[in-house]
């Protein structure tokens, strides 16, 4: 199943860089199991033209994704996601986990929820992002 | 050949008076795409018209591949494209016979290209240039800017009077342009959605002199607006290294700072048992912080 440059969106305004914007997108569908190891990633120039921006931009979004071993270079032919490798312990994992989710449950308090209610959002995303 | 494109050192540019440019410095190198930012007055045409050579520098030196701009050759210009605030073009000629005129003077005149360009961008070719609107007069001038293929192009606000469709074609043209590694451009405008698309870096023009020089993303990451409520009254001043503005009202804080850095803010919210959020900006929001149109109040409230 290969990625369409047309299911990326962009927001020049959004006050994020765009090579952010766009990393965090193909991170979001490797998680999200749209995208998966062996898939090719659009050509630079595919992205550049259907999504408006500089060539550059893509180049280093791709390059940083190179840099985090999230894709490799193949020759000819362009950039594929690898399979994941997550580093450090799962403890260490789960470490940095930590502050994002406690960041959703106090906003979850503060929309009055609770527990059940908040493990319930959890667990439909959970349903939603199966590995 | 150094692949350095632009070069300005202590550019001073007086006209009676009027000092516009105040010793300006700027280096731009092959494959940047620099948009040029500034409020009204503060120096990008007469900036460009000094490299180009079109205006004479009153001190400081400028060049352009390498060559004095008051003194550039053919070939330099031949690998040039300049798009100018009030283009003049001949009215009385058609569109067509214009771009034939203007490639006469090019060795390397692509007329299949500015054909194509014609066609998408629904210029008449049969239609007078004295009849266009002004909006069509900037697209024509903008592919004829192109149509030999140059190495820099140098646009003064060329999309002041684009309805959007033919801005974000405009846009495509330009990047179609990069993708050639090498090619240089260097444009002001006041429309920062266009920069944040295309531009690779950015440079500000503040009173004439350069305010700020560097790549648009390390520009996004570096100035925020942080908010903080602390659990006591804060200082006057919080001493931030790159205060931009700093509104202080009992324990409620209000900054832009320009060179943000998480370590700096937090050591402040343990001092002050405050908490803080801190705020993505865009294009258009760096580009008031930087100028100082917020910080006017800044004075009313310490009086």
């Amino acid at each position: 199943m290969a990625i369409k440059a047309t299911q990326f969106e962009v927001h020049p305004s959004a006050g994020v860089p765009i090579y952010l914007q766009i990393i965090g997108q193909i991170n979001a569908m490797i998680a999200g199991g749209h995208l998966n190891a062996g898939d090719m990633l659009p050509s630079v120039r595919q992205m550049a033209t259907v999504l408006g921006v500089n060539a550059m931009t893509i180049s280093k979004a791709y390059s940083k994704l190179e840099g985090d071993e999230v894709v490799e270079r193949v020759r000819g032919k362009g950039m594929m996601v690898r399979k994941s490798v997550p580093a450090g312990s799962s403890r260490e994992r789960m470490q940095e986990l930590k502050p994002l989710m406690e960041q959703a449950i106090v906003h979850g308090r503060q929309l009055g929820l609770n527990n059940e209610q908040i493990l319930a959002v959890v667990n439909k995303l959970l349903q939603e992002y199966q590995p | 050949m150094s692949n350095l494109i632009i070069q300005a050192e202590n550019l001073h540019k007086q006209f009676q008076q009027t000092q516009v440019l105040t010793g300006l410095d700027l280096e731009i190198n092959a494959g940047q795409v620099v948009g040029l930012l500034g409020t009204n007055g503060s120096g990008k045409t007469t900036f460009i018209k000094c490299i180009l050579g079109l205006l004479k520098a009153s001190s400081g030196t400028s060049s352009i591949f390498g060559q004095n701009s008051w003194d550039l050759d053919e070939s330099a210009k031949a690998h040039l494209g300049y798009v100018s605030q009030d283009s003049a073009l001949l009215p009385w000629m058609t569109v067509q016979s214009l771009t034939e005129y203007t490639g006469a003077f090019y060795a390397q005149w692509d007329q299949a290209y500015v054909n194509s360009l014609l066609k998408a961008w629904n210029l008449n070719e049969t239609q007078r240039v004295g009849a266009l609107s002004t909006g069509q007069r900037q697209k024509l001038s903008v592919i004829l800017a192109l149509g030999h293929h140059p190495e820099l192009l140098v646009l003064d606000e060329p999309v002041a009077s684009l309805d959007p469709v033919a801005r974000r074609q405009f846009l495509q043209s330009l990047i179609e342009f990069t993708e050639d590694e090498d090619n240089t451009i260097l444009f002001s405008t006041h429309i920062t959605s266009d920069l944040e698309r295309v531009a690779s870096h950015v440079a500000f023009l503040d009173a004439g002199k350069l305010g700020f020089f560097g790549e648009l993303d390390t520009l996004i990451h570096q100035v925020k607006r942080i908010r903080i409520t602390a659990g006591q009254d804060l200082p006057h001043s919080l001493k931030l290294p790159g205060t931009l503005r700093s509104e202080i009202n009992g324990n409620h804080a209000l900054l832009a700072v320009k060179e943000f850095d998480v370590a700096t803010l937090e050591n402040l919210s343990h001092q002050f048992q405050a908490t803080t959020t801190v705020e993505d900006l865009n294009l258009e929001e760096i580009f008031l912080e930087l100028s100082g149109v917020s910080s006017q109040t800044e004075v009313e409230t310490i009086q």
